[in-house]
């Protein structure tokens, strides 16, 4: 079992509230900085007010070649408008002192945290500015071993991925590193809303789930209740929004009250079908 | 069972229906066969029999001619078959067409004797044979061993024997009956079972059919996955299932030693001229890179004049006369004089091989008149001699050094570091030390004797070949001692030695109180074997490469470096199936010499390989005056010998071509349907384009937009091809974005389609693969300078951005510590400027496209763009091995700015009328700065300096930013 990090216990520990009011967790996104660093501040409080069980935090990246049109240009955007890893570390900060409730996973890519190091420094801040755990879009158990070893040290769970293309060992062997949750991706592709899911996204989520240890996190493409409902209904433990949300935020990203209606709609929809 | 063909003409005889049934198609042929021959064999006349047999032609060598290098032909003549039907017009003259395969280069002709299925007969046979010169084998179903005599009688030189017919002992018994005939006796196997029976009796020639004679099904991958069954010992033949000329050319890449082809010749209009080309299919490739990598041959104890016609017709390139008094092959001097005589006079001018006396613990001026009277062109010297010892001797000396027996390694002898017999501990470092001592003292050659062998079996085999393999790494070594022909090839793929010496390996028999004589057989086969151990193989090491393993080989994980810190697979978890799948498909294909043989022929008859390699006198004698006045005070070379390899003459004008190539058919391989790339100055796009079109692949090329500004010639190029070009808007609009569209694409439709990645960077395993296949550019450009040079150069140079020209051109030099290695990276606007494209100068360790390397980044791990006017070197990252190389210091860094390298671009073209692309100009223009000292390690060069320069690409693609810079300057 990997959850013996602090942040993997706090981590699994929303995960189990959520399942003892009979919904799966609802695990939101923001991108740090954008439009701008007081708006996402803000945003990242709507999500978490609106329902947000686990806040993940886009950590904005110049190459991020996992990611679909919406984050590419929410990355972008936000680098131009001065986002920076520091700036990164004051938000968590901020968001985790006026919502300690809710676990902070910052997600990014490996160049940002690991570069040419183990990433112990990058650990080690996220974990002080209180970041629960930590997805590395393009790291896999293969590479991640000095990275966990690191993170463990400060608390930070590692939160891997299994996809639609991962082998079915390899999917058991990935679930058991994975700290916090396992972040199940749904279809094959990169991140960003999609109008349908695959139509084999059940049968996925019901294997995953049950070959995980830890609960199981589904992401990629979800943006509309309909695809959490079917998700939750296949057993999901958890569903991942992120470009439905950033897309939400409009053109000029500050839309807030449309976010904060999908959030609505989302969470209403996480309920388990009893 | 349906039969095609004619039906038998009568009932058949003998046999039970169950065994009929299991034998199928041939067991009917067989009981028919014994049907009509039994009355004639029973009433045989004995005495009749005996005089046809004398009076029967001799016997025309068979096994012998398959056991010259290369894949040979037997041509077959039928009338008919059962898989086929009526072939041929009865009245069809099948001497003329025997003369016909016999005029287009066939070995033997194989005649059918059978007459209801196949229209045969014993006077076809007799006819054919009287009508060539070849060698005749009677394709017969023999069910009685009174059968080979009366083919004996009617010419034949080799007879067919079916597996499938016989129970184990009997097959023995007519292959013994063959041989005391003096008939060849080729048996043939379908499968595992008949194979090992085969492989049981004494023959000499085993014949691995792809059809099954029950069923009459063709596998055309049973013979080459039964082929490694089959010890090297013997001969080796596929069957059935030609489809073309490739079908021949996979077949001798795999080690077949003929090809018996019917059909395939009989359906073609003109037999000659199909026989020629299956002919020209089978030869041993005429590749100069090939004919390097193979070993020196030497057969040693040799004790008679035979003896020396059979090394002779091996080719081998040298042999030994044993001097050893008290030793099984010793000679007097007088026969040792007499027998380099032999050779002298025998062998083809310019092509004799080296006579070397054998000689252990004698004194100078015993040698030197041991070598003298028999004008010996090196001495061996197999005792415990000093180095010293050599300075003192008139002809070449050649030193053996004793490796432990089988025997004394099993008990952990290199493990413990007892002394071995040369008095150090037996260790590959112990025994390189040695050598190099012998090596200083003037030693021309290091043999390593294994005296018991290194595959004796048990577990010190394993000992020995790792200590061998460690020590062949290390230092030129001729391996000896246990050597045959089975084993030889074995030996040569493990470990990196550059010679292979055999005695009692190549011996006939021993018949006691004799002394040991030479197999003619085995002595050729023993050199073709050797030959062709490492043909089409073009990833196991053919020399030493005494460097750290990090710096030429990603390790299990695809990690590089003295400490493994670059590459590995840093990659989005939907790729990593796909990457496994890679690795998994390549592993295989690394060392697959249909694969290679196949590419290989692509590029020589497709791509324009090998590219020419280019002595630049006028553009040499401007970069020495460029040097001389960069210089700021240390030496410059007096002369310069710049020799260009020019890439650019490649098919699409860049080296591109090899790994598009290469990469294409891996993609067939992988099962998948469709190509994407990405590219910076369209030449990868283009020859990506290019390999799709040729094999049929639909094909996606990514493109920044930036790029497609300035590369418009290529793009319109892709375009001709037939592929779709998607402009990147994202980031920089340059390589790096399209590297990361095109990723993306993968990541989506990763389960049809095969990203050709265009450099030698990105997530295990393509650093490798793409080394793999740029490669060759350095493997040709070696063997071309040692043809007009005869040596390696005093530095190769190459550009650099992702480093796929760069590792191509060196990695062929990266274990020859006498050749300086390095790279022009773009400088940009000038490094000091901050704007540049220089990752291994200006930059530091991170991760970019799934591996780690060197690149260019800001304090938190944002990518920072490159800045060149190259759009092939406008990247912010290199590959892995390239990292490694800089980090262990075995590479030297230049850098070019985007107006020196403009320059080098106009002067190259004016001098030389050679126009080079942008990227290669970055080279040219950095040469001066090196050879000045200026930048590089600062390190002299000698005074008259041997270049190598990776010639990357033509550059007709820069001739719009060209022509605007010359507007700028004017």
């Amino acid at each position: 079992m990997t959850n013996d990090t602090a942040g993997g216990q706090r981590i699994a520990a929303a995960f189990a509230a959520a399942r003892s009011e009979d919904r799966a967790a609802l695990v939101l996104y923001v991108v740090a900085g954008y439009p701008d660093l007081e708006t996402s501040y803000t945003a990242a409080l709507a999500c978490i007010d609106g329902g947000a069980d686990v806040l993940e935090i886009g950590l904005p990246y110049s190459d991020p070649l996992a990611d679909g049109a919406t984050m590419q240009h929410a990355s972008s955007a936000a680098l131009r408008a001065g986002a920076t890893f520091d700036r990164s570390i004051e938000l968590v900060v901020r968001i985790a002192e006026s919502r300690p409730r809710v676990p902070l996973v910052p997600m990014c890519y490996a160049n940002q945290v690991i570069g040419g190091g183990d990433g112990r420094a990058a650990a080690r801040r996220l974990a002080e500015a209180g970041a629960s755990g930590i997805i590395v879009a393009d790291l896999t158990p293969d590479e991640g071993a000095p990275f966990e070893a690191v993170a463990r040290e400060v608390g930070l769970a590692v939160v891997y991925l299994v996809a639609p293309t991962t082998p079915r060992e390899r999917r058991a062997a990935i679930a058991n590193r994975s700290g916090g949750f396992l972040y199940c991706v749904s279809l094959v592709g990169v991140t960003g809303a999609r109008r349908v899911l695959p139509s084999d996204v059940a049968r996925l989520v019901r294997e995953v789930r049950a070959a995980s240890p830890v609960p199981v996190g589904v992401g990629f493409g979800v943006s509309r209740p309909a695809h959490v409902r079917a998700l939750v209904k296949a057993g999901a433990d958890g569903v991942i929004v992120a470009s439905a949300l950033v897309d939400a935020l409009g053109k000029d990203g500050h839309d807030l009250a449309a976010l904060g209606a999908l959030v609505h709609e989302l969470l209403a929809a996480t309920a388990v079908p009893s | 069972m349906t039969i095609t063909g004619r039906p038998p003409a009568g009932p058949t005889a003998g046999g039970n229906a169950a065994r009929r049934d299991r034998r199928g198609v041939v067991g009917q042929i067989a009981d028919r066969r014994l049907a009509d021959l039994r009355p004639i064999l029973d009433a045989l006349d004995r005495r009749q029999l005996a005089r046809r047999l004398a009076s029967a032609p001799e016997p025309r060598p068979f096994a012998l001619r398959l056991a010259a290098p290369g894949l040979h032909l037997i041509a077959e003549i039928k009338r008919s078959s059962p898989s086929a039907g009526r072939i041929a017009a009865s009245d069809d003259d099948v001497v003329a067409r025997a003369r016909a395969y016999q005029a287009g280069g066939a070995a033997a002709i194989s005649v059918l004797c059978e007459p209801h299925w196949f229209g045969g007969s014993a006077d076809d046979l007799a006819a054919i044979r009287a009508g060539v010169s070849l060698p005749v084998l009677a394709k017969e179903f023999v069910v009685d061993a009174r059968q080979l005599d009366l083919l004996r009688a009617a010419g034949a030189d080799a007879v067919l024997l079916l597996a499938v017919l016989q129970p184990r002992r009997s097959l023995a018994r007519l292959v013994n009956r063959a041989l005391d005939l003096g008939l060849e006796p080729f048996v043939e196997a379908h499968d595992e079972r008949e194979l090992e029976a085969s492989l049981a009796t004494r023959a000499r020639v085993i014949g691995i059919n792809n059809r099954d004679l029950r069923s009459l099904n063709v596998d055309p991958e049973r013979a080459p996955r039964l082929r490694d069954q089959v010890p090297d010992d013997r001969i080796v033949i596929a069957e059935s299932g030609v489809r073309d000329a490739s079908t021949i050319r996979g077949w001798r890449a795999l080690g077949f030693d003929g090809a018996l082809v019917g059909e395939a010749l009989v359906r073609a209009g003109d037999p000659e001229a199909t026989t020629r080309a299956f002919v020209a299919a089978g030869r041993s490739p005429a590749d100069p890179v090939e004919a390097a990598r193979a070993p020196f041959v030497k057969i040693c104890g040799i004790t008679d004049a035979p003896g020396v016609t059979a090394a002779i017709r091996a080719g081998a390139d040298a042999i030994g006369l044993n001097l050893v008094p008290g030793t099984p092959r010793a000679l007097s001097l007088d026969e040792a004089v007499s027998l380099a005589r032999v050779a002298r006079t025998s062998a083809p001018i310019g092509n004799r091989p080296a006579i070397v006396v054998i000689t252990a613990d004698r004194t100078a001026d015993d040698l030197n008149a041991i070598a003298a009277a028999v004008d010996a062109d090196a001495i061996q010297l197999s005792g415990d001699e000093p180095a010293s010892l050599i300075v003192e001797l008139d002809r070449p000396a050649w030193k053996v050094l004793h490796l432990p027996s089988a025997d004394v390694s099993r008990t952990g002898f290199a493990a413990m570091g007892i002394d071995s017999p040369v008095g150090r501990p037996a260790t590959p470092a112990s025994f390189a030390g040695t050598a190099r001592t012998y090596l200083a003292a003037g030693a021309a050659r290091i043999m390593l004797d294994t005296a018991g062998g290194l595959h004796p079996g048990g577990t010190g085999t394993r000992v020995d070949a790792l200590l061998v393999a460690g020590v062949a790494r290390e230092v030129p070594i001729t391996l000896a001692g246990g050597l045959d022909p089975a084993n030889v090839s074995g030996a040569l793929r493990v470990a990196a030695i550059v010679g292979v010496d055999v005695a009692s390996g190549t011996e006939a028999p021993r018949i006691p109180g004799m002394r040991p004589r030479k197999d003619p057989l085995r002595v050729a086969l023993f050199a073709k074997r050797a030959r062709a151990a490492r043909t089409d193989r073009p990833n196991l090491a053919a020399r030493p490469t005494p460097v750290d393993p990090g710096i030429l080989e990603a390790d299990s994980h695809g990690r590089w470096g003295i400490h493994r810190e670059f590459g590995g697979r840093y990659v989005p978890e939907t790729l990593m199936a796909a990457l496994a799948q890679l690795e998994t498909a390549y592993d295989a294909l690394r060392h697959d010499p249909r694969f290679w043989s196949e590419l290989r022929e692509l590029l020589a008859t497709f791509a324009g390989r090998p590219t020419p390699l280019y002595r630049a006198d006028r553009l040499a004698a401007h970069v020495l005056e460029q040097a001389r006045t960069a210089s700021t005070g240390g030496s410059v070379p007096e002369q310069l010998r710049l020799y260009l390899k020019r890439e650019d003459l490649a098919h699409t004008g860049a080296h591109k071509i090899n790994n598009a190539l290469g990469q294409s058919l891996l993609t067939r391989r992988l099962g998948k349907s469709r190509v994407i790339a990405e590219t910076g100055a369209g030449q990868h796009g283009v020859a990506t384009a290019t390999a799709c079109a040729l094999l049929g692949l639909p094909c996606v090329v990514y493109m920044g937009a930036e790029d497609i500004e300035r590369q418009q010639p290529n793009v319109l190029r892709m375009h001709a091809l037939g592929a779709e070009v998607r402009a990147v808007h994202s980031g920089s609009a340059t390589l790096k974005d399209a590297i990361n569209e095109a990723m993306r694409d993968w990541v989506t439709n990763v389960r049809t389609t095969h990203y050709v990645l265009g450099s030698a960077m990105g997530p295990h395993p393509y650093p490798t693969i793409v080394r793999d296949l740029q490669r060759r550019i350095g493997d040709e450009a070696a063997v071309q300078l040692d043809a007009v040079e005869g040596r390696l150069p005093d530095l190769a140079l190459a550009c650099v951005g992702g480093g796929s020209n760069a590792i191509g051109l060196l990695s062929r030099f990266i274990g020859e510590p006498s050749v300086r290695l390095a790279v022009a990276e773009a400088a940009g606007d000038g490094i000091a400027t901050g704007r540049h494209a220089a990752a291994l100068a200006g930059g530091t360790p991170g991760i970019l496209h799934g591996a780690r390397s060197m690149m260019l980044q800001d304090s938190d791990g944002q990518v920072v763009e490159a800045i060149s006017a190259s759009a092939g070197l406008d990247y912010p990252g290199v590959g892995p091995q390239l990292s490694a190389l800089h980090q262990a210091g075995r590479i030297e860094l230049a850098a070019s700015t985007d107006d020196d390298a403009f320059a080098a671009m106009a002067l190259t073209a004016e001098a030389e009328g050679i126009l080079p692309a942008l990227e290669t100009a970055h080279a040219i223009a950095a040469l001066p700065r090196l050879l000045a000292g200026t930048e590089g390690s600062g390190a002299p060069y000698p005074a008259d300096a041997l270049v190598l320069l990776g010639f990357s690409g033509r550059g007709d693609k820069d001739l719009g930013p060209f022509g605007r810079w010359r507007e700028a300057r004017a």
